[in-house]
């Protein structure tokens, strides 16, 4: 059932706030046999930043898993092409433009954190036009990615309230980190549909049914 | 054009993020006062409200127990995903099940409920429409509960066992529903309908 592909992601998450917690503070989890590495080095309480990359992560994973499952062949799909009756897809994103999509948004996001500057290849907002392949496509998707946990990394307890440049105007370093995850949602939401009319349960489904 | 609603997304929070900013600095000669961290996932809250809520609303009435199997794309797979009504009821409970560790409240789920889709009692659009907007409210109740010293403190996980960080249940439930919601918005879609967010950019 579809419903259970949100609790395979909160599973992962739930991984990653499992490692939180090891490593907070939880000395008395009745471990059978503690491992000795375990004891030697705890994880570290979590982190405005570390909170933040766990869900960069997340997003990661689920959208690069996703981008990967489609054939290249589908790249150019856009369910105008169903022509489904009563619909419409009048103008919408093809796939490959989703995820070029997403990978520039990321950018636009995640630059203001870092200060580097966005690729010049980026004329609009689904990306360089040059980019076609799938292989290409993917990369640059994983690199913004890449960029992603560098930005999460910029955070502090003190930094997260400031406003930084964004666009024309101004905006909050936490919004800029964790809206790109959103944001990367919204466009994942809309590629899980795709991939189902072509006949592929995404990844993170996968094993539900 | 689609791609133009996220342009427009992006100018609505360059506006709220201006909000935030002539709202907090009453002087005009101070730039860009440091909004509260609780404001900044609010406006997060408050964006996904406008947009999810928007989206529920937009769907009739006699389509809520829509999903696309009935459509038999061919070559599809959609054998046992949620039908509209469960997308949303399903947002909305785990609105509940994350904020309300936050705020202490206790999810208003009951016991009818097999599974992560919400109450099985509500069936109309009406009762699935305020079951979501009352999940949002307690959102707000949440987000505005946080601040710099209680972000990373740590409360009994929703999932299951360990701790989990206030500031990953405050700001999750945001990235959670737009995954949703870019599935309503294929639905909707599928059905004629234009995703109100994206109305302005035909």
């Amino acid at each position: 059932m579809k419903y259970l592909r949100t609790l395979c992601l909160l599973a992962v998450l739930s991984f990653a706030v499992s490692a939180f917690t090891q490593g907070g503070a939880k000395p008395a989890a009745p471990a059978a046999s503690p491992a000795p590495q375990a004891q030697q080095s705890p994880q570290p309480a979590p982190t405005i930043a570390s909170v933040v990359d766990r869900q960069v992560s997340a997003s990661e994973k689920q959208i690069v898993e996703a981008a990967e499952a489609m054939p290249e062949d589908k790249y150019n799909f856009s369910p105008e092409s169903l022509n489904i009756q009563g619909s419409d897809y009048k103008g919408v994103r093809t796939f490959a433009l989703e995820v070029k999509h997403i990978a520039t948004a990321n950018y636009a996001f995640w630059t203001g954190l870092t200060g580097d500057k966005m690729p010049e290849s980026i004329k609009g907002p689904n990306g360089p036009d040059e980019l076609k392949t799938k292989a290409e496509i993917v990369k640059f998707l994983k690199d913004s990615y890449a960029l992603g946990h560098k930005a999460a990394a910029t955070l502090t307890a003190e930094n997260v309230v400031e406003m930084v440049p964004f666009r024309q105007n101004k905006a909050p370093r936490l919004y800029l980190a964790t809206f790109a995850v959103t944001h990367a949602n919204d466009h994942y939401g809309q590629m899980v549909e795709y991939l189902r009319m072509n006949g592929i349960v995404p990844p993170a489904s996968a094993g539900n049914r | 054009m689609n791609h133009l609603r996220t342009l427009c997304l992006l100018a609505l929070f360059s506006f709220a993020v201006g909000a935030l900013a002539q709202g907090a600095a009453k002087p005009a000669a101070t730039p860009a006062a440091k909004p509260a961290i609780g404001d900044i996932i609010d406006r997060e809250v408050s964006i996904i409200e406008r947009e999810f809520v928007s989206a529920a609303e937009a769907m009739p009435d006699d389509k809520y127990s829509f999903t696309p199997s009935t459509l038999n794309i061919s070559g599809s797979e959609y054998k046992g995903v949620r039908t509209f009504a469960e997308e949303v009821k399903h947002v909305a409970a785990t609105n509940y099940e994350l904020w309300g560790p936050i705020t202490g409240d206790k999810s208003p789920l009951p016991a009818d409920s097999p599974n992560d889709n919400g109450p099985a009692s509500l069936k109309s659009k009406a009762e699935i429409v305020k079951y979501l907007k009352d999940s949002f409210a307690l959102g707000h109740k949440a987000a505005k509960s946080i601040t710099a010293e209680t972000a990373v403190e740590m409360v009994a996980s929703p999932f299951g066992q360990g701790q989990i960080s206030k500031l990953f249940l405050a700001t999750f439930p945001v990235a959670h529903a737009f995954d949703h919601y870019g599935q309503m918005v294929e639905y909707l879609r599928m059905n004629g309908i234009i995703p109100p967010a994206s109305r302005s950019n035909q």
